[in-house]
């Protein structure tokens, strides 16, 4: 066999996302390797810039499904920013505990999908399982397991009562012993360490390069956390560290991702037991502006970046979104330089990736004579799928949508 | 160097910048340079100044120009935000993906939502927009409007 | 004459190792799902797997050649059913016995291994040669170190027969202690050929899609699959008949010992695939010819010296 070129991607099963990366091989080492995004580009940033602050704030919720109240903080709080609005503290903490739940669930999540790369099914089971804990947690706070909707402009939208404060405080105690575990398995697990260490080596020098972030970074032992470097909401008053890590590969990414959960736990800790009275949230003003606000927030997978321009109406002149993956993807290839194809899913997982963030669709569909056309609505695009159905011999417009 | 430090330094260095650059808030620089300073401005700020991370560049229609911000960012948490502005009929500019090596996905991010032409970046495929996508059809672009789309008649014209 | 046909059809035939097989991968599935903390399968959902594939369309690639595409999940099948003749199941006596018949049977299932090979191969899909390559390699690592460690009990018992062995440790039960780091040796050897987790490489699903049976489909993949599951039988009936020197020789009993045996194999399958990750092609080459081979190795030569000493 000479030299090959597979796709790993947009449908494969390593990935979750749509994504491809096409990777040449000379029998199982990678020779070269193309990255390829944009599959999931859903044009968020054109459509917040035709809606209010509060509809933009929800829809910007909807740009990552596991790092929701990641964007939907990180824009508001640009946008309280520009208004000048004072959160009250109360609200702060709840926001902040939001965010650090979600990083929980982010992160056992990602330890998970990293067993489940490198064939070890049972971790992915057991942090899954566990898992179920946070997202319990954060249903029984705010009410959905995913896209909590716990922001509004100027603060919170539901309070804490001392009965959740109690349940989040035994779920952080179970957490943590289950943790405890994992990074036990982590450093004496034979197989998982083989299958890790010395696998996607980014050395300190070419992570400062690329501008790697958030845990990719800080195990490659990049000093950043926007939580403590340029602290946001209630971190100036929390006492934590930055888990960063010399190994340089994605051993030292599961160790960073694991330190970090026990840092998180510690934090949620003490928000609940400080949490202070008074009032979630102010007022906020419909019009905002004019005004310009760089807005960041530490991310579960590394810094997340929104520019918003205000100007002087109700809707927002324009709004950018930097998820952090952008950020992490172009050291894939670096990662991957001299690797074997069977590490080519470990490490792209290790940067914990999130395509459908870093695209934000519009969707493209080609007409009968080849060519594009723009964006449809959800009429059009019914009676497309109808027609395309038809020609395959099954006939939907009888189906009836509830 | 906190952001007064960095404002200081800056002015100091680029006389003409007084006047042109704010510190909205703790550790929030905003500048507005002309396009021909840009350069050296960044190259400074990335040698002198300690600002080694280039966070993202938003592209902005302003009408009749095509405003490029950078957000260049320290380790101690100071962004320094440098805006300027190329005229839409011309949005050309040049790449600083030599430098920022992380700046070739955001650039070809506001080359495909805004039309923008950049010079000296490498070879290689469009992003965000699928590969079908008609010319000359800029989304993020003000007269850009969602509802009509990247009409037919347009697509045959151009594509 | 009548037995021998019954035998060969019913039980430990075909007709057994079907049955056998579609159980064992319950059994395997389902404490695979309890190690892992999950519900796991009902009992029937091997065989309403098996079903559902039956009643799939073929889907033969273009590329391929049809008729070793489709003729090569039957290979794999009638080898692996057929090692089992050779083997002792429920009694001493295997159905068919030769001095040397433990070479046949190493070679019959080596067979099933090769299908899979080749039928990656003829895909010509890019998945699944990279998964017949894997396949092969693989082949190498762990075919050694397995004869080897099947050899040293046979060097003890003086028969290179799979029944000669059954009597000899049959009668002396306690030497079969001496054979501990062979029947570790075979164990782990048995993962790589049965491609399981950490050997399950060749068809390492998140890299490789479904390795040599990406292209594979409906009936043929059905097949297939019953060929995985009878030699995964077959496999533990081979390493209990080699290590485990509990016979009693009459018939029904012997059945019941035979399953129990045939349990605590699947067992430790299951109980290895859950606790591993997936190793890396060269790390799994490099630990059976590291520690694996030298293992057998030694294992062989003791076996030599105890030969001279106790017989």
């Amino acid at each position: 066999m000479g030299k090959v070129t597979i796709p790993i991607g947009p449908q494969h099963p390593a990935l979750k996302e749509p994504e491809s990366f096409a990777i040449t091989l000379d029998g199982e080492k990678i020779v070269h390797m193309n990255v390829n995004i944009g599959y999931n580009h859903r044009g968020i940033e054109k459509s917040c810039e035709g809606r209010t602050y509060t509809q933009a704030m929800y829809i910007l919720e909807r740009v990552c499904g596991i790092c929701s109240h990641t964007h939907a903080t990180c824009f508001i709080q640009g946008v309280e920013e520009i208004a000048g609005l004072e959160v009250p503290k109360r609200g702060l903490y709840i926001r902040t505990m939001i965010a650090e739940l979600e990083r929980m669930h982010s992160h056992l999540l990602w330890l998970g999908v990293a067993g489940h790369e490198v064939g070890f099914d049972t971790l992915l089971m057991y942090s899954w399982r566990d898992r179920e804990i946070v997202m319990d947690l954060l249903e029984l706070v705010s009410g959905n397991r995913v896209n909590y909707g716990m922001n509004v402009l100027g603060g919170a939208r539901r309070d804490i009562s001392p009965e959740q404060a109690k349940e989040i405080l035994k779920g952080m105690d179970l957490l943590e012993e289950r943790t405890k575990y994992y990074i036990q398995v982590a450093s004496e697990e034979v197989t998982l360490i083989k299958r890790l260490s010395k696998v996607g080596y980014l050395s300190h020098e070419d992570a400062l390069k690329l501008g790697t972030i958030g845990p990719t970074g800080r195990a490659s032992g990049v000093d950043t956390d926007t939580r403590r470097d340029d602290p946001y909401a209630a971190y100036p008053e929390l006492k934590f560290k930055v888990v960063t890590d010399n190994h340089n590969d994605v051993y030292g990414r599961v160790i960073v991702r694991l330190g970090e959960l026990i840092e998180s736990y510690n934090m949620v800790r003490q928000l609940v037991n400080n949490l202070p009275e008074g009032p979630i949230s102010v007022k906020a003003p419909r019009k905002i502006g004019p005004g310009e606000a760089v807005s960041r927030y530490e991310a579960p997978r590394g810094e997340d970046i929104h520019y918003i321009k205000a100007n002087g109406t109700e809707k927002p002149e324009r709004v950018k979104v930097r998820a952090p993956t952008l950020a992490n993807v172009q050291s894939v290839a670096k990662m991957l330089e001299n690797g074997y194809l069977a590490d080519v899913p470990i490490v792209i997982a290790a940067i914990d990736p999130c395509f459908s963030c870093t695209d934000r669709m519009i969707f493209s569909i080609k007409n009968p004579d080849g060519k594009a056309t723009g964006s449809m609505d959800w009429k059009a695009l019914r009676e497309y799928s109808i027609e395309w159905h038809k020609k395959q011999g099954v006939d939907f417009s009888k189906a009836k949508i509830r | 160097m906190n952001e007064e430090q960095v404002l200081k330094k800056l002015t100091e260095k680029f006389p003409f910048l007084n006047g042109n650059i704010r510190i909205a808030r703790a550790r929030r620089l905003f500048a507005e340079v002309p396009r021909a300073n840009f350069r050296e401005i960044m190259e400074y700020a990335h040698g002198e100044l300690g600002f080694t991370m280039l966070c993202t560049i938003t592209g902005v229609d302003d009408g009749g120009t095509i405003g490029f911000i950078y957000h260049f960012a320290a380790f101690n948490g100071v962004i320094l935000n440098v805006k300027y502005g190329v005229p839409k009929d011309k949005p050309v500019t040049r790449t600083v993906s030599d430098l920022f090596p992380s700046a070739e996905m955001y650039e070809r991010e506001i080359i495909d939502l805004l039309g923008a032409k950049i010079e000296g970046l490498k070879e290689g495929r469009r992003y965000p927009l699928p590969e079908d996508w008609p010319e000359c059809q800029y989304p993020l672009r003000k007269d850009w409007d969602p509802k009509k789309g990247a009409g037919k008649e347009e697509v045959n014209k151009n594509g | 004459m009548l037995e021998s046909i019954f035998q060969i059809i019913v039980f430990p035939g075909f007709v057994f190792l079907s049955v056998a097989g579609v159980f064992a991968e319950y059994i395997d599935r389902k404490l695979y799902a309890r190690f892992q903390n999950r519900q796991g399968p009902p009992w029937f959902q091997p065989v309403a797997d098996f079903i559902k594939l039956l009643a799939k369309e073929d889907i033969i690639p273009e590329e391929a050649e049809p008729k070793l595409f489709s003729a090569l999940p039957v290979v794999a099948l009638t080898a692996a059913v057929t090692a089992i003749f050779y083997i002792p199941t429920w009694g001493l006596n295997a159905l068919f016995s030769f001095e040397g018949d433990l070479v046949v049977v190493i070679y019959l299932l080596t067979i099933p291994t090769l299908a899979f090979f080749l039928g990656g191969w003829t895909s010509t899909s890019l998945y699944a040669m990279i998964g017949s390559v894997r396949t092969l390699t693989q082949l190498f690592a762990y075919e050694v170190p397995l004869f080897m460690a099947v050899l040293a009990p046979a060097i003890l018992a003086d028969s290179w027969s799979l029944s000669g062995i059954a009597a000899y440790y049959s009668q002396n039960p306690l030497r079969a202690l001496f054979n501990l780091p062979a029947f570790f040796v075979a164990l782990v050897a048995i993962q790589g050929k049965l491609e399981r987790v950490p050997f399950d490489i060749p068809e390492a699903e998140t890299e490789i899609v479904a390795g040599t049976f990406t292209e594979y489909s409906g009936r043929l993949l059905a097949y297939f699959r019953m060929a995985i599951d009878i030699e995964m039988v077959v496999c533990a009936a081979l390493l209990s008949a080699v290590f485990v020197p509990l016979w009693v020789n009459a018939p029904a009993l012997g059945v019941i010992v035979f399953l129990v045996k045939l349990l605590v194999m699947i067992f430790l399958f299951a109980l290895f695939r859950s606790i591993f990750a997936r190793l890396r092609i060269d790390q799994m080459v490099n630990f059976c010819w590291k520690y694996l081979a030298p293992a057998a190795l030694f294992q062989l030569a003791l076996n030599f010296i105890l030969k001279g000493l106790l017989n």
